[in-house]
């Protein structure tokens, strides 16, 4: 359970698993850091929540690192030690909200500044796969670089 | 995707491929799940069959095909054909290789009236390009001199990840930007006329939208206003090591032994981000389209819908913010060259040869299948537009030559100087080549290569170079890109973009 960097051409790979679909989110979330930076101070930087809604699952989890890469160019931390927990609303959201899956979770940024870290530009669904298995979950992810 | 190994080495130790050889010339190529057919020289085609709309076209050797065929670009090209309103056929240029969605390296002409614009075929870094400097400086005045001004540059550059920008810019600042680029940079004294002269589209796109650009989008990207970022971006100090057609250096005034500098870079986060919130909001709004596409990367808003609309003029801004960032990137390389050498720039003869993109997508209006005219979309994701002289939107300094095209290889080899070929209209919706290529994945390149070896190396071959993190340059190692000279043969042999000088690296700094 956890991350591994995958091959890809001209882009980075992360393909994740977990117990959980929080767990296998947050472990995606590791891996887009872990392509960032090599080496990752382990304390430093404070504690700050991510809240996001999405459609799908598959949206959720595009939308949550797209939120995390977000929170990085505007706070100028890099988000590691990430925590999610994932929800299906029981009750249908009204028309025109953003949907019934809902991920409510935290990161700890660790200041950009000396970190040595590199970017990485954006999330993509391209062969984006996520499904349960015998064990959880398993998701597969695509960064462009 | 290898079919039959014995007969791949026996042409030629090819791995991946299997080119059927009659009369002494392969006419098909058999890349595994795909067999293209050889139309003409470097010119090989995957035919119409099942849900795709027009065939598809790479423009390569079988050399550069080996490599094309070796990941899942070709896949990725065929996939592009399913887009609604393509016309004539997609196509892969010679560097092309696997990206997502649409291959780094295609080109699509998508009729902008029953069509479609789909941002992951043009890219998450909008306008991503590139632009030369030329200097009056030769090699011999910077020789000894590579680490200060190595130092000098790296120092006074931003670049890396949180690193800031040249401005930080405030909301006013934004605005404007993304309204008028280079108009702003002129107006603001980043920039002096001749500069907006030699630059695509002048420096702005009047199509532009800021209106339509997402608040998270200008919130990236306020504080990254003249920033190099990371990955393959960089800034490299280059001396001409050839030049080819004199007439035509002559008139983009180069010469063998001059200093010229090239600078690599694109919209940063506000680009990454548009791109990224429209293919949401496409995804929502038109998933019947969606669902008829193989790859949902490939999202798109069909033509004259209001998302097309508002994509159209949001990426657009994000034009503009990146020619203002790669202005003011040079706008303090001035700076820099100004202090190291002592003298001022305008004595130094640093104006801007040329700024072209090649993340982009534009109305242009081409031949398409039956000879008839059409407004196009033209999707460029890795691929340069090279138009040719004459043609009415090549800017007034070039028209007699032709546009300038600048092909940036890795830091261990050559970059190149070409202008917009006779061939290129007919064969390639006005498009080359836009750079060497990858063929080794990121971490396969941290494994093999480590980042100091490979600054020592290139140190020893007399290139200089500094970057924010030692794993960068180990991703970006010269041995992870395929031969850009053989990338630039491909293009000048087909006529698409004819090669005109040669620059070889001297400092480069990157992320």
């Amino acid at each position: 359970m956890g991350y591994e960097l995958r091959d890809h051409t001209a882009d980075v790979a992360v393909e994740a698993t977990g117990p959980t679909l929080g767990a296998t989110f947050a472990a995606a979330a590791d891996g887009m850091a872990a392509a960032m930076c090599d080496v990752i101070p382990e304390s430093g930087g404070e504690r700050f929540p991510v809240e996001v809604r999405a459609e799908s699952r598959e949206a959720l989890l595009f939308d949550y690192l797209d939120e995390l890469i977000y929170q990085r160019d505007v706070r100028g931390v890099l988000p590691v030690d990430n925590e999610a927990a994932v929800r299906e609303s029981d009750v249908r959201e009204p028309a025109g909200d953003d949907g019934e899956w809902t991920l409510t979770g935290a990161a700890r940024g660790v200041p950009l500044a000396g970190l040595g870290a590199r970017d990485l530009k954006a999330v993509t669904y391209s062969e984006m796969d996520l499904r349960e298995t015998d064990d959880g979950w398993r998701a597969y992810v695509v960064f462009d670089v | 995707m290898t079919t039959d190994d014995t007969s791949s080495e026996a042409d030629g130790g090819t791995d991946h491929g299997d080119a059927t050889v009659e009369g002494g010339d392969a006419t098909t190529y058999d890349a595994g799940e795909v067999t293209l057919r050889k139309v003409r020289e470097h010119v090989w085609e995957i035919p119409k069959e099942g849900d795709m709309r027009v065939p598809a076209r790479v423009l390569a050797s079988e050399q550069l095909l080996d490599q094309i065929a070796d990941d899942k670009t070709l896949q990725q090209l065929q996939n592009s054909t399913h887009l609604p309103g393509v016309r004539k056929y997609n196509l892969c240029m010679p560097d092309g290789h696997q990206g997502y969605g649409f291959p780094v390296g295609g080109v699509a002409g998508i009729d902008a009236e029953d069509g479609c614009i789909s941002p992951g075929a043009i890219g998450y870094d909008i306008n991503c390009g590139v632009r030369m400097v030329k200097t009056n400086l030769t090699y011999e005045d910077v020789q000894g001199r590579e680490e200060e001004l190595v130092d000098a540059l790296f120092a006074n550059v931003p670049s890396g990840l949180g690193g800031g920008g040249i401005v930080e810019g405030d909301i006013d600042a934004i605005e404007a930007i993304l309204d008028r680029g280079m108009e702003w940079a002129l107006e603001e004294g980043w920039a002096v006329e001749e500069d907006l002269a030699h630059c695509e589209d002048e420096g702005v796109r009047h199509d532009s939208q800021p209106s339509k650009v997402p608040q998270k989008a200008k919130d990236r990207g306020k504080n990254q206003i003249g920033s190099l970022g990371s990955g393959n971006h960089f800034l490299e100090v280059q001396r001409v090591t050839d030049t080819y057609l004199s007439d035509v250096a002559d008139a983009y005034g180069l010469e063998e032994d001059q200093i010229v500098v090239l600078i690599h870079c694109g919209s940063r986060g506000l680009g990454h981000q548009v791109c990224t919130e429209y293919l949401r909001d496409i995804e929502k709004a038109h998933a019947g389209l969606l669902g008829q596409l193989p790859d949902k990367e490939l999202a798109a808003a069909p033509a004259g819908s209001q998302l097309a609309e508002d994509y159209y003029g949001a990426m657009c801004a994000a034009i503009n913010f990146a020619w203002v960032n790669r202005q003011l990137i040079m706008h303090r390389t001035r700076q820099v060259f100004e202090k190291v050498f002592g003298t001022d720039w305008e004595t130094l003869g640093m104006d801007l040869l040329y700024d072209v993109a090649h993340n982009i997508a534009k109305k242009e209006t081409h031949t398409v299948e039956n000879g008839e005219e059409r407004e196009l979309y033209v999707h460029r994701k890795g691929a340069t537009r090279a138009f040719p002289a004459g043609h009415s939107e090549v800017p007034g300094a070039y028209l007699d030559v032709g546009q300038p095209i600048i092909i940036p290889g890795s830091m261990g080899a050559g970059s190149y100087v070409l202008r917009g070929g006779e061939e290129s209209m007919d064969l390639s919706f006005g498009s080359t080549a836009h750079g060497a290529g990858r063929t080794m994945s990121r971490t396969q390149a941290k494994q093999d290569y480590w980042g100091g070896d490979v600054q020592d190396e290139l140190e020893q071959e007399h290139i200089y170079v500094k970057a924010q993190s030692g794993a960068t340059v180990a991703e970006e190692a010269p041995g992870v890109y395929k031969d850009v000279d053989e990338v630039v043969r491909v293009s000048d042999a087909l006529g698409i973009g004819d090669k005109v000088a040669r620059t070889y690296p001297v400092c480069n700094i990157k992320g």
